[in-house]
């Protein structure tokens, strides 16, 4: 059971096209935030459904709420409706793909995102729970539990010790309060992921300071998609 | 302030430590976790609620067509009948409104998920049929109104909390179950009655709901969901006049919640909106699937 419930602005919304909070209006949120980690120009996308999403997407416009999402259109625009037809304007390339069984810890609203632009590669796997929450799950085969609400930072670095330590203090001195902090790693001494998601906005200066900490490979902002 | 709560229990007594009734506190602490003023937080709530209204006017304004072929302007269609046996305005005005908001929401056209999209008529049916009928001096801006939205988001919040919100997870007792449970609270907070009593309704409504399924026709938000909205005013109503009426729930709503969460772990994944079962198999849903492939 979570610690907390939800807030009311949370359970009262999302102000949304229809008609499915957890197949349309979820599956845009993912996309969306998937497309702001990838640092890159989108030219090419891979969407794969999975569970109750594979076999009920063509009904509920999720493959409509997903290109929007990669287009940086949210569930409240009217735009989502055109989705499809604004992403072959711009000459995105688009596959979508249903995985009716998929692996068994999957949640049952999961999609996959596979997008490629330029020499960047990213996969990102999200849920939507329910009611249009959702939660991002994995970046590129590194945990993580992103539920949009909080603006968060990725420090992808050589797994050394410090790294943590130095983001960390950057952060304070931009006066950024630390509401999670979490690291991951695929291995000993490989690389590993911290997700630090924060109270307030993140500035590009910010950004860059944490590039620059030794060691660290990536750094990338991932916005609130409440704000 | 301890802004953490997951039941009922927890959060009247959140509110009364901090000396606030519920939904100011709940409006408080939205604020603290936005990091923004009440004032803002309000201004977003009215926003919704106008927003809910929208919908209404654009699904009582003209017939909604879905693309399926499964929704075909029932709200109309009630609106329009002369041989409704419900004579209460209050009470016919919400079986229409909840229809005509859900029928948009089956259109892809623009509505509030509250607390999902398949459910989305109940709350802003019941209550602004209340309105509609009974207090015309309400609106999005009037506290009296806000305060009865919140109370139906109270109720959703502490069945995300200690359940689930999500078809796929719990049926449909999760969804228009839930939907209804709020809205049951909601309508009893408008007509005065006391916070616990509220609480008290939601438990009764809620309790009529349970093992619920969610097997909508084609996968699509149409069948049954539509028509349920109707059913599900109804049965918020029902659960209302029963509290008015001094009628208490024998089950608590903190267990009723629990309840509701272990039924729907036990249902089969056929009756959570995978469209493998029920309604969805039957020769006239599979036919439905099949033309709209
Ligand atoms: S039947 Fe399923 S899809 Fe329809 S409203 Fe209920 S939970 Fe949602």
């Amino acid at each position: 059971m979570p610690e907390n419930a939800p807030t009311l602005l949370d359970l009262f919304g999302p102000v949304m096209i229809g008609p499915s909070s957890s197949h349309t209006a979820g599956v845009a949120r993912i996309a969306y935030l998937a497309r702001k980690i990838l640092k890159t120009p989108l030219e090419r996308a891979r969407i794969t459904f999975y569970g109750s999403l594979a076999r009920t997407w063509k009904g509920h416009g999720s493959d409509k709420a997903a290109i929007a999402g990669l287009l940086g259109i949210l569930p409240e625009d009217e735009r989502l409706a055109f989705a499809p037809e604004i992403a072959q304007r711009e000459g995105l390339e688009i596959e979508i793909l249903s995985d009716y069984a998929g692996p068994e810890r999957y949640h049952t609203n999961t999609v996959v995102l596979e997008l490629e632009g330029g020499d960047e590669r990213l996969r990102v796997r999200g849920s939507s729970i329910g009611g249009g929450e959702i939660r991002l799950k994995s970046v590129n085969g590194f945990q993580a539990e992103l539920d949009g609400g909080l603006a968060a930072i990725l420090v992808l670095h050589h797994d050394e010790v410090g790294v943590i330590a130095e983001l960390a203090s950057l952060l304070a001195a931009a006066g950024l309060n630390i509401a999670s902090l979490a690291s991951h790693r695929r291995d000993k001494g490989d690389e590993a992921l911290i997700v630090a998601e924060v109270d307030g906005a993140v500035s590009s200066r910010l950004l860059e300071a944490a590039a620059r900490i030794h060691g660290v490979l990536d750094v990338v902002h991932v916005p609130s998609i409440k704000s | 302030m301890n802004w953490k709560f997951t039941s009922s229990i927890d959060l009247l007594a959140r509110a009364g430590d901090a000396g606030l009734g519920l939904c100011d506190y709940l409006v408080k602490r939205d604020a603290f976790y936005a990091g923004t003023s009440e004032e803002a937080i309000r201004a977003e709530l009215a926003r919704r609620i106008r927003i809910t209204r929208h919908s209404l006017d654009e699904g009582m304004s003209r017939p909604q067509l879905s693309f399926s072929g499964l929704t075909v302007g029932a709200a109309h269609s009630l609106a329009a009948s002369a041989n409704s046996p419900v004579a209460d305005e209050f009470f016919g005005k919400a079986l229409v409104y909840a229809l005509a908001v859900n029928e948009v929401n089956a259109c892809g056209g623009k509505i509030v998920a509250f607390p999902t999209a398949g459910s989305c008529g109940i709350v802003p049916g019941v209550l602004w049929a209340w309105r509609d009928a009974r207090s015309p001096s309400l609106g999005p801006d009037s506290r009296v109104f806000q305060d009865a939205f919140t109370m139906a988001s109270a109720i959703g919040m502490l069945v995300a909390a200690r359940a689930t919100l999500a078809g796929a997870e719990g049926g449909c007792q999760a969804e228009c179950g839930a939907a209804a449970a709020m809205a049951a609270a909601a309508l009893s907070q408008l007509m005065g009655l006391s916070t616990e009593a509220c609480i008290d309704a939601a438990a009764l409504s809620l309790k009529n709901c349970l093992g619920l399924a969610c097997d909508p026709v084609a996968g699509l938000v149409e069948v049954p969901c539509v028509k349920r909205n109707a059913f599900m005013a109804a049965n918020a109503i029902t659960a209302a006049s029963l509290a008015a009426a001094g009628v208490r729930s024998a089950i608590p709503f903190d267990e009723v919640v629990g309840a509701m969460k272990s039924i729907g772990a036990s249902m089969p994944a056929s009756l959570k909106e995978s469209a493998e079962g029920g309604l969805a198999v039957t020769p006239t849903g599979l036919a439905v699937a099949q033309r709209i492939r």
